[in-house]
């Protein structure tokens, strides 16, 4: 849809997005920071340093897990997906929040030494090769190097520049980021402080986790399951309503979009060229099938975007056989034609 | 239409079903934000009690500098919070000895400092500047080292200053980095015993010569270990010559 790159632009919803986002994160500081030290009671009470370092450290550890949380419940409630869009703002203000916690760990745990600080956060503590007392710092480290990455990544420059393959592959560092900050808290807080903390900390963990095996588990039971031949067989005609698709899961590992529109059937890849988003939740809209992530439009005819916009995406040949759509598994190239099948009712 | 058939498109204006999920989604972060908030903030272990005691004000006494294994202090004239006959250990500000006393070892010295205590374990930061540790004339004795004999004992390896309040909490393995810092930086490291040592929880470390910690005691800082070593008394303090081949994790 797009002639060169086109950033997506601001809307009212992003702004009460990042309103929402906003107010999560403020609250969740301002009941940790603020009245953490009333609720607590304790005389004295921890250092404030320590316990800022705490507050913004716990809350990037809960802002992560939101934003993993995210990708699954949009796949198993499509209700959740306008929450997908953004959650690039998400992760930039986990950064924000996660380099917050490294400060305040940085200026006070770190500070005040004969040593460089840097020196001393990689190096005062040597025991790589033991679980206690394990140098948990290196991993808040790497960690909050993915962090980093992903958040000056995050705008559309990128995703041009680096190809939405790359882009994809490379925010996927979100997953050892997440691992290393669990990892973080088992090797270190975990290891003098009460259960409660680490419990909330692997109850998060589980959850992603757990959300991740839904969300497989209901697409695969979604996705039909075209079995291997030379073509492949997807469901019958009626099962497509008008304006929408049927997505299959082909011997290749491709998934394909089958869409109905005025009666006639047309399969396209159903990868976004924008950003691999999911066409075949997307609908037919003015005669294109519209991306559902940003709007991007391709004819059903022949996967080309509509000019001046040059996006193009692999189409399939269809044919019916015994009341079935089958599907030929070798895509054509970018942009064939390919004549729509009368489908009937 | 039902709102699980809404279609939404980033740009385009949110259709009105969809509005009312997201709006209860959003609400819904918010709450859950503000619960974890309380549930995270609420989980952390009340700190030991202990740390600077600026209220006491500033105190100047009189004393033998000793600076094996670290920076210490034995009163001589001394006032009712620290009398004479007390061996004081001492920091610097930060994780650092006091630079002043470099080369004073066995010299006379008036010491201006403020007190970090916890328990019984306490120490004096000497303060900035050079008029805050003044060689005086003379010379004063200071009583010979006692041995205690050979003993096996069970507790942490921590940094002085921050066990005795400085941070809070400043035990435990998640301190264990910052510790080493002040170890390194010459801050006396102390050893707290499960059990009491002829009435003291806590002991002075040193290495088995007698002079600072060796690096292979380091490792196993923060942790509660089994360690043996030759126990002494400096004054009403006891000293803990570890031996770095017995120190075991349990
Ligand atoms: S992924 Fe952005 S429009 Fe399809």
């Amino acid at each position: 849809m797009s002639v060169a790159y086109i950033p997506v632009q601001w809307n009212r919803f992003k702004y009460w997005y990042d309103a929402a986002l906003a107010l999560a994160v403020g609250l969740y500081l301002y009941v940790f920071v603020e009245l953490g030290p009333g609720l607590l009671g304790q005389d004295p009470p921890v250092t404030p340093q320590i316990h800022n370092a705490r507050a913004f450290g716990s809350c990037a550890f809960l802002m992560m897990t939101v934003i993993l949380a995210i990708g699954p419940l949009a796949r198993l409630d499509r209700r959740f997906l306008p929450v997908l869009y953004n959650r690039r703002h998400f992760g930039v203000m986990t950064a924000v929040v996660a380099v917050s916690h490294f400060l305040f760990v940085f200026g006070w745990y770190f500070a005040f030494t004969p040593l460089d600080s840097w020196e001393a956060i990689l190096f005062s503590n040597r025991a790589y090769g033991s679980a206690l007392g394990f140098p948990f710092e290196a991993l808040g480290i790497v960690a909050l190097i993915s962090l980093l990455i992903l958040a000056a990544t995050s705008h559309d420059f990128w995703l041009s520049f680096l190809t939405p393959r790359i882009w994809k592959a490379l925010h996927y560092l979100i997953y050892p980021a997440y691992a290393a900050v669990v990892g973080h808290v088992t090797l270190g807080v975990a290891q003098s402080e009460p259960l409660g903390f680490p419990i909330l900390v692997w109850a998060g963990a589980l959850l992603v986790a757990g959300l991740h095996v839904a969300a497989w588990a209901h697409e695969r039971r979604r996705d039909v399951d075209s079995g291997a031949g030379s073509w492949e067989a997807v469901c019958r005609p009626a099962e497509i309503a008008e304006g929408r698709a049927r997505v299959a899961r082909l011997s290749t590992g491709e998934r394909v979009a089958v869409f109905r529109h005025e009666g006639r059937l047309s399969a396209i890849s159903n990868a976004c060229a924008h950003q691999n988003g999911p066409l075949g939740e997307g609908r037919v809209i003015d005669g294109c099938v519209t991306c559902p992530w940003h709007g991007f439009q391709y004819r059903l005819e022949d996967g080309c975007a509509p000019a001046p916009f040059t996006e193009k995406l692999p189409t399939y040949r269809l044919r019916l056989r015994n009341g079935f759509v089958e599907v030929d598994p070798r895509a054509n190239p970018p942009g064939t034609p390919v004549t729509p099948l009368e489908a009937g009712a | 239409m039902s709102a699980r058939d809404e279609f939404f498109v980033g740009f385009f204006p949110v259709p009105p079903g969809l509005r009312a999920f997201l709006l209860a989604a959003g609400a819904l972060l918010i709450l859950v934000f503000g619960a974890v908030g309380w549930l995270a903030a609420t989980a952390q272990r009340a700190p030991e009690a202990g740390g600077f005691r600026f209220d006491l004000g500033e105190q100047e006494v009189t004393g033998v500098l000793q600076l094996s294994p670290y920076p210490l202090l034995y009163v001589t004239e001394g006032n009712e919070r620290l009398p004479a006959g007390r061996t004081m250990m001492l920091s610097g500000g930060g994780k650092f000895s006091p630079p002043q006393a470099e080369g004073m070892d066995g010299t006379l010295v008036r010491a201006k400092g403020v007190i970090l205590k916890r328990g019984d374990l306490d120490m004096l930061q000497i303060g900035w500047g050079p008029e805050a540790l003044t060689p005086l004339e003379g010379a004063a004795a200071i009583p010979a080292e006692v041995p205690l004999g050979r003993w096996r004992l069970t507790g942490e390896i921590c940094d002085g200053k921050c066990a005795a309040g400085a941070m809070r909490p400043g035990r435990g393995l998640a301190h264990k980095a910052c510790a080493n810092l002040c170890v390194i930086g010459g801050v006396p490291a102390v050893f707290v015993s499960a059990a009491p040592v002829e009435g003291s929880e806590f002991l002075l470390l040193a290495g088995p010569d007698g002079g600072p910690l060796p690096e292979a005691a380091l490792a196993h800082m923060a942790a509660i270990v089994t360690a043996e070593g030759e126990i002494s008394r400096r004054g009403d303090l006891l000293v803990f010559r570890i031996d770095p081949a017995s120190l075991a994790p349990i």
